[in-house]
């Protein structure tokens, strides 16, 4: 059929973002690229297992810090009942940035954003976000994001060895304690407050 | 039945279960069994089979194929025995085909095909028959019997009676089905060999339905209450099809049915608002209703300065495994977000940001929130037929608290 050849190519799927608590996102150290090419995406890889190209939180926007002179940029922090998101926002995304500049902390607030590794001079390994988007929402929306990491991280311990990245996994983070994760997201839910 | 049937036939069976043993070696065992020790075929088949199994540390001979099973279980790659009634027959489409049809039991339908060589008896509409030794085969993902050399086909002295399963037009998997539906729609046949093609649907969807020119299939009226039995499902561009050749149709002169929209449903957060979002303006041709640029040019009819307002919402819902495309059309942006499109429409016109404002008066009230939206697919955008915000949900709290405490606790 002449058609065919048209619906067997493969279209472009959006990466969907992923749900990981602060603490699993802080321990995340590998990050690699799917190709050669200047376009193919960039990941990271979670320590209970799944590569990561964009991430979904909820959190409170605790502090915000506006760098640069030239280029204006915005830092700021986000926290999760694990811990806190380091996420960025530059000129680069016109759209974060603004709606940045309008957000007061504390706030809650909604960021979709690319996970970042980055290594200092000195070895040390940081991981942050730069934001594609942020928005304030209402606290119900964090306790639903909650639960939404809580169940995500679950399903990534659960099927850790069934990954299609689990050979990454052990690999680049061999010994993976995977009740640490589990703790981490007990613990989370045990904040939410009924 | 000679040697080398049987033998290929234990072989595959053996296959089945991942434990590969060779055809010639079966055929020597059972020739040695049936030549030199005048066993019976059927014995020593049995035999040999027990041998293998025994060898391979089997627990037993994998899918004897003596083990009757039910039509509605049989997966593709199995060899079973079945007993079933000739539901549906059809013209076979090749002279290698001696006979094509749909045989049924009560816990499903399948199609059969008897090919030519393999020299089975005509099948009569209606009768029952218990069919030994038969393969399932899979077509273009539909589960198919094949009779072949080594179909052993009775026919049953009872006829077997049995109700059959009615499916919902949702639940339609390729294979063979019942329905009751509402025929919707008639579309203009594109083919010539198209008899009739249309739009059926019950409460939980919509089906696309073909017949083909050939059989006396009945032409179905619009508005009306069918049931149909044994139709074959097939599946295009992923979804189902359903093809009336072959089955039977019973219009319910004076049934009513409420056709539902179908469609699936989606939970995730809008993690994205894109361009042509919010306030948008269409062309007014007739049949047009293109979307016009900031200038008011419509591509196909130029300039248009008479144009029609419209709301829209182009987003992305992410359940954090996969990333929808979503169109929210005007009445679900309303219901979502509160904003009406003479709100909309009036801020657009007197707002300094104009279209803007709106554009992003959406985004703040719907971004980095959590939706249901039900909707159907149209292959890679879901167009929303209804959105509502999701709460925070106890029980799914108190579960996860005991699924993930449960273990961290038993420490």
């Amino acid at each position: 059929m002449a058609s065919e050849g048209r619906f067997n190519q493969q279209r472009y799927e959006r990466e969907p973002a992923r749900r990981v608590f602060a603490a699993e996102m802080r321990e995340a150290t590998y990050h690699f690229k799917n190709g050669e090419d200047e376009k193919s995406p960039a990941y990271v890889l979670l320590p209970t297992g799944e590569r990561c190209n964009r991430v979904f939180i909820i959190g409170s926007m605790t502090q915000k810090e506006k760098r640069g002179e030239q280029n204006i940029f915005y830092n700021f922090r986000v926290a999760d009942p694990t811990g806190i998101f380091f996420v960025t926002a530059s000129s680069y995304q016109q759209e974060a940035m603004q709606q940045v500049s309008r957000i007061e902390p504390p706030a809650f607030v909604a960021v979709v954003g690319k996970p970042n590794v980055y290594e200092a001079p000195d070895g040390r390994i940081f991981v942050s976000v730069r934001a594609e988007s942020v928005t304030v929402v209402e606290k119900e929306m964090r306790e639903a994001w909650i639960l939404d990491a809580a169940e995500s991280t679950l399903k990534r311990v659960e099927h850790f060895d069934q990954s299609a990245d689990a050979a990454l996994t052990q690999e680049h983070y061999p010994g993976t304690n995977l009740d640490i994760y589990r703790r981490m997201a007990y613990e989370a839910l045990r904040q939410i407050q009924i | 039945m000679d040697l080398s049937e049987v033998a290929e036939r234990i072989s595959q069976k053996f296959t089945s279960q991942s434990v590969e043993v060779d055809a010639a070696s079966i055929e020597k065992k059972l020739r040695t069994l049936v030549d030199e020790f005048g066993v019976n075929l059927t014995e020593a088949e049995k035999t040999v089979s027990e041998n293998i199994a025994k060898e391979h540390g089997l627990e037993s001979v994998p899918r004897q194929t003596s083990e009757q099973r039910e039509i509605g279980t049989l997966l593709p790659g199995e060899w079973a025995t079945i007993e079933g009634k000739v539901v549906g027959l059809s013209t076979p489409v090749s002279p290698m085909i001696k006979q094509t049809g749909v045989i049924a039991d009560a816990t499903g339908a399948i199609q059969f095909t008897a090919w030519a060589r393999a020299n089975a008896p005509l099948l009569e509409m209606g009768e029952s028959y218990r069919i030994e030794s038969v393969v399932v085969d899979e077509y273009r993902g539909v589960p198919k019997l094949n009779f072949h050399a080594g179909t052993t086909i009775t026919q049953s002295e009872e006829n077997i009676t049995f109700l059959p399963q009615v499916t919902n037009v949702a639940d339609l998997r390729p294979g063979v089905a019942c329905l009751r539906v509402k025929m919707v729609q008639e579309w203009e046949a594109r083919h010539e060999r198209i008899f009739q093609t249309g739009l059926v649907g019950d409460e939980t969807g919509t089906v696309k339905f073909t017949t083909w020119k050939g059989d006396d299939a009945p032409r179905l009226e619009v508005g009306m209450v069918y049931n149909i039995f044994y139709a074959s499902v097939g599946e295009y561009q992923g979804r189902p099809d359903i093809t009336l050749n072959g089955a039977t149709c019973v219009p319910d002169e004076d049934a009513e049915m409420e056709v539902g929209t179908g469609g699936m449903t989606y939970q995730g957060a809008i993690i994205n608002i894109g361009p042509g979002s919010g306030v948008i303006k269409r062309c007014p041709v007739e049949g047009c209703n293109r979307v016009l640029s900031r200038m008011n040019y419509c591509p196909v009819h130029e300039m248009q300065n008479d144009f029609r307002y419209d709301l829209r919402i182009k987003g992305v819902l992410d359940d954090g495994e996969k990333a929808h495309n979503i169109l929210m059309q005007r009445e679900v942006v309303e219901t979502v977000t509160g904003v009406t499109l003479e709100e909309a429409v009036e801020t657009a016109e007197n707002s300094p940001m104009g279209m803007d404002d709106v554009f992003y008066r959406l985004k703040e009230t719907i971004m980095g929130r959590y939706f249901t939206c039900t909707g159907n697919d149209l292959g890679d955008t879901i167009l929303v037929k209804e959105c509502s915000p999701v709460t925070f949900d106890k029980d799914r709290h108190a579960e996860l608290l005991n699924l993930l405490g449960g273990e961290a606790n038993g420490e």
